[in-house]
């Protein structure tokens, strides 16, 4: 009995392996060059976004075959060590990377490189120190979108409807995240610009439950505000369910990424706007830069801006 | 002589009482006085319920961990169920082809069963290979996360039924929310459980000693499985409980509720190794974390500083436990 119970329950732990087994053998054998886009959390719908929206690029395109790799979180940085290994010595030409560590993620890079890899940095720029102390150029090719600008934008969109002398809150990302700097950032420049009255920056750690509770304390303290930043959109849900749940129908919200989730808020009037960041737009000028390079039409230095736009009601209709 | 003696036990036995529930009420008290001290609008309705909010869904999760770590066990993962509940809810919730009613009914029943399922998965399998629990709610912990990667494909599930969210803000008499109310229902449900019943009596025996619980007859495999299901079914509610509250199911919410809802049970004065504690100390310990991060935001503490704080906080409250019990050790002896 038990030995069948061991059985069955192996067998059901297996059966998720098969099936992802499968998905992996998918390959076309005839194209010349091998991509390898390696990204951070596929738990973050942005970067699920982005492999399905690359896949299908890379199909309709057919010149070019993509392997793509995800991690199991924002900071698994380990894997994407080993990600970067496994595809040296898979052979592939061109490594598509949005580094988890920026500066732990040089190392890998080096070594790609050095063993005749193009490698392409996207969505987080590289630590341009640890650049430098491998002997790589600190302006290295970077292909992604201006944090601090977008966030400015949709900072200076709030401004404009609050007035001089408005009262915000800052909901921070993740401290320590280079995004989560440069869009704090943003937001400052905008409440400087539009001399906005900031009462409150505090951390959310991205996180949805996290900016719900913060955003209900905040407004106990603060009960005067009238605009939140938030630094994504995730943390903008919650603080959008802050506000329903006290009743607060004057408090203008912003926030970062345009999730699927939060046009509905905006076409409400739930939400003021947001950032709209396209994760596939962003993989395939990467890809396109790689190519150049690997064409000799370019060279492996500087900063190709994926654009970002913003998302008010109009965005939507 | 006799009614002397009779005083002297019932005073005891109110130290005892005093000591071993108050305790932990004491460290609440102070704490929520001096907030009240500190910062003008702690004490207002309006701060109160909020603070109710937020202690709701971990209090829930709490409640369902007292009934593991009672037996000595523990259960990690809890986080990632709520996420695979929520995902399975949210789909149910959200289906076009079935009228509000019906996906509402549809979507508790196939949250709370869901999470009574995996819960049994954790206590069957850790009871039938002598596994520790640690292990396989920590293996747990990695399946269901993936599941509900996998079934969402990482899409946050939002749109949700408005009467649903409508509940979810609902307050009565201004202060007391409908989740908290579900939450406080709960912790008498469990209380009542715990104390009246054998199955109650059961499970801090086996906590005790679960050998002389074996050999004196008692299926002891069947208590602990139920005791894991019916910490799975607490996740299954409050998974709801965060629908209701966030308006949203995600494959990625509940990182590190398993860490929240065992400094709940611990703060309470539930032994991690099993046999000692109750669920109104869980309920305490809950409310402690919750008032500690509300009154140190509001008097004006940052973010590194309140982390540090709440973390020595929960140091402290365990050190003060032991204390506590050796002051009630000594009054029983």
């Amino acid at each position: 009995m038990k030995k069948m119970l061991t059985l069955a329950v192996c067998a059901l732990m297996l059966t998720p392996i098969a099936l992802m087994a499968k998905d992996a053998n998918k390959k076309n054998n005839d194209d010349p060059l091998v991509v390898g886009l390696i990204m951070k959390s596929l738990a973050n719908e942005f970067f699920m976004a982005m492999e399905e929206g690359a896949q299908a690029y890379a199909e309709k395109d057919g010149t070019f075959t993509l392997k793509t790799m995800g991690m199991n979180s924002e900071t698994d940085f380990d894997s994407q060590v080993n990600a970067v290994d496994s595809l040296i010595i898979q052979g592939v030409d061109l490594i598509v990377l949005a580094p988890a560590d920026s500066a732990g993620m040089v190392a890998p890079v080096k070594r790609a490189i050095d063993a005749g890899v193009t490698v392409i940095n996207f969505d987080v720029t590289l630590d341009k120190e640890a650049l430098r102390a491998a002997g790589l150029p600190e302006e290295f090719l970077f292909v992604g979108p201006d944090n601090t600008d977008g966030a400015e934008m949709v900072g200076n969109y709030l401004g404009e409807a609050l007035g001089e002398g408005g009262k915000v809150f800052i909901l921070e990302g993740n401290p320590g995240a280079d995004n989560a700097k440069q869009r704090k950032n943003g937001f400052m420049k905008a409440i400087k610009t539009h001399g906005l009255e900031l009462l409150a920056s505090n951390t959310a750690h991205w996180e949805t439950e996290e900016a719900n509770t913060l955003m209900s304390n905040l407004l106990t303290k603060h009960p005067d505000v009238q605009g939140v930043m938030c630094a994504n959109d995730s943390m903008a849900l919650g603080v959008v369910r802050a506000l329903e749940a006290a009743g607060r129908e004057d408090v203008l919200v912003v926030g970062f990424d345009n999730i699927p989730a939060v046009k509905e808020l905006i076409l409400n009037d739930k939400m003021l706007a947001t950032v709209h960041m396209d994760g596939t737009e962003m993989a395939v000028l990467a890809f396109n830069a790689g190519f150049e390079i690997i064409e000799g039409k370019r060279e492996n230095l500087g900063w190709v801006q994926s654009p970002l736009k913003l998302a008010n009601k109009a965005f939507f209709k | 002589m006799t009614s002397k003696i009779t005083e002297n036990t019932r005073w005891r036995s109110l130290i005892n009482v005093f000591l071993k529930e108050v305790g932990i009420g004491v460290v609440l008290l102070v704490l929520v006085v001096a907030f009240s001290l500190a910062a003008p609008r702690f004490f207002s309705v309006l701060n109160v319920s909020n603070i109710f909010t937020q202690i709701s869904i971990n209090t829930v999760i709490a409640v369902g961990m007292t009934f593991v770590i009672l037996l000595g066990g523990i259960d990690l993962s809890v986080g990632s169920v709520l996420a695979l509940c929520s995902i399975i809810a949210g789909k149910a919730l959200t289906n076009p082809s079935l009228p509000f009613g019906t996906a509402i009914v549809l979507a508790v029943t196939l949250s709370i069963a869901s999470g009574m399922l995996i819960g049994f998965f954790n206590g069957f399998i850790s009871e039938t290979w002598k596994i520790h629990s640690f292990i396989v709610t920590l293996g747990m912990l990695n399946i269901a996360r993936g599941l509900a990667l996998q079934i969402s494909h990482s899409r946050t599930i939002f749109n949700f039924p408005q009467i649903f969210k409508d509940f979810g803000t609902t307050t009565y008499f201004e202060v007391f929310p409908a989740i908290f109310l579900i939450a406080l229902a709960l912790v008498v449900i469990g209380t009542i459980i715990l104390r009246k019943t054998v199955f109650g009596r059961m499970i801090f025996a086996i906590g005790n000693n679960e050998e002389s619980v074996r050999l004196s007859g008692h299926n002891v495999k069947f208590y602990k499985v139920m005791a894991y299901t019916i910490c799975g079914g607490t996740v299954g509610i409050a998974t709801i409980m965060y629908m209701l509250r966030m308006g949203i199911a995600s494959p990625i919410l509940g990182v590190g509720f398993e860490l929240n809802a065992i400094a709940a049970v611990v703060i309470g004065g539930t032994s991690m190794s099993g046999g000692k504690g109750s669920l109104i100390g869980t309920f305490l310990g809950a409310s402690i974390m919750g008032v500690l991060n509300n009154g140190l935001l509001l008097i004006g503490m940052g973010d590194f500083a309140r982390q540090i704080v709440t973390g020595a906080i929960i140091i402290l409250a365990v050190i003060l436990d032991t204390y506590r019990n050796k002051l009630s050790a000594k009054f029983n002896a």
